[in-house]
């Protein structure tokens, strides 16, 4: 769509149009690849703190919640790598996402039922006491990561992304 | 696409058709599925990878050692002064704290005396949970080595002592211990002799490293524990603020007083 555009001139404000969208692609890339990398980078090495952080929610048997601790960290920063690279941009914005939206609605099921936690999205975690809770605030946090990567999802076309230099579009 | 073709006469065009007819066709699909296996690959090993090494982490600060100290098991806090007889009515207190946690040392400076007074007098019943979540949450080898020395220091009669001496020169949170700040926690404690001997080599092996483990995950455990110092008396979690003076622990040591 690019080549046509360069040669009919009256198309020129859509082709800026386009351009400017790549830029907020790649500033919606760059924020929340670099969210995830710092977030997973935060909890790796303190192993048992993350299982913690996983099992205070109260979602999953405990078994399951300490893998998922175990686990988590690393997917963290496997995601937030490939977006800062731009490197099958959709699918992993697809993925974040939905990771995004699960932890929303997991602090979202902790605080309607009471419990009294800190979310463990930048390491820590586990029961906090009840005036130290920061709920809305963790919720509009990842609402707005979840934000980013929808965009990404719907339009995954950015700015200096390894997609453009390898698959070119 | 279509734009350009109908566009395009020239010889030159339709060559640039040809080619990206040629690309479409070849070498670009096949490639993205190549990249996106290999990637998708690299990214699982990688995650499986972190996974492996975190468990092994833990494991190893775990240890395989399944001692526990006279008259606990697995998970259950340590009395201290066992031998001491209780008054009628003694509520137990259990006191949950990590050895590298710097509030646990203001409130036992503020209260240790008291808490060892009533302890000795049989008006409680004194049970110490020894936690160590803060050497995981800070990466430094402190509460863990710091609680063996007490526990190793139990088997020789010496854990209040120890317990005291570790408050009165606690070392600062998320620097490891050192060999020389262990020593002088056991000299403190009036560790000598041949039981100095067995002492370092109980610590040096992290023979109670397990035990104080599953005390920390059975703390965790508790509805509403959020971490140390937590005073429970006769199980109700305390206020730390009405309870981290003398005056205040009293008064709820009498009120719990039956």
């Amino acid at each position: 769509m690019t080549a046509d555009v360069d040669e009919v001139g009256t198309e020129a404000p859509d082709r800026r149009r386009e351009r400017v969208l790549d830029v907020v692609g790649l500033l919606a890339r760059l924020f929340l690849g670099v969210v995830l990398v710092v977030a997973g980078a935060a909890k790796v090495g303190h192993p048992l703190t993350s299982q913690r952080a996983v099992q205070a929610y109260e979602l999953l048997p405990n078994g399951v919640a300490g893998w998922v601790g175990l686990a988590l960290p690393f997917l963290e920063i496997v995601l937030g790598a490939m977006l800062v690279l731009g490197l099958f941009t959709r699918p992993v914005a697809v993925v974040s996402t939905l990771l995004m939206v699960a932890f929303v609605i997991g602090i979202s099921q902790a605080w309607a039922r009471g419990l009294t936690i800190d979310c463990g999205c930048f390491g820590g975690g586990g029961q906090i006491g009840a005036n130290e809770t920061k709920y809305p605030q963790e919720i509009a946090r990842d609402a707005s990561f979840a934000a980013a990567g929808a965009w990404l999802w719907w339009r995954p076309r950015t700015l200096a992304a390894l997609d453009r230099y390898l698959f070119g579009h | 696409m279509a734009k350009k073709t109908t566009k395009g006469t020239g010889p030159a065009n339709a060559r640039q058709a040809k080619i990206q007819a040629a690309q479409k066709s070849g070498g670009g699909g096949a490639n993205k599925i190549v990249v996106a296996t290999v990637v998708l690959v690299v990214a699982i090993v990688a995650v499986v990878a972190g996974v492996v090494w975190s468990e092994n982490q833990r494991q190893s600060a775990i240890g395989t050692s399944t001692a526990t100290p006279a008259g606990a098991t697995m998970g259950e806090g340590y009395r201290s002064f066992a031998d001491v007889t209780l008054k009628p009515g003694a509520p137990t207190v259990d006191l949950y704290e990590d050895f590298q946690c710097p509030v646990c040392g203001q409130f036992e400076a503020a209260v240790g005396p008291t808490v060892d007074e009533l302890a000795k007098e049989g008006k409680i019943k004194l049970v110490y949970h020894v936690l160590n979540f803060l050497d995981d949450k800070t990466g430094a080898k402190n509460s863990t080595p710091a609680g063996n020395g007490a526990f190793c220091a139990a088997a020789d009669g010496k854990f209040q002592a120890f317990h005291d001496a570790v408050y009165g020169a606690q070392a600062d949170e998320g620097t490891d211990v050192t060999d020389t700040e262990l020593d002088a926690w056991a000299q403190q404690a009036g560790i000598t002799g041949d039981a100095l001997t067995t002492w370092k080599s109980c610590v040096a092996d992290g023979t109670y490293t397990k035990y104080i483990a599953s005390v920390n995950d059975a703390a965790f455990k508790i509805s509403g524990f959020s971490g140390t110092p937590t005073v429970m008396i006769d199980g109700k979690m305390q206020d730390l603020g009405t309870v981290a003076t003398p005056q205040g622990f009293t008064k709820a040591v009498e009120d719990a007083t039956t």
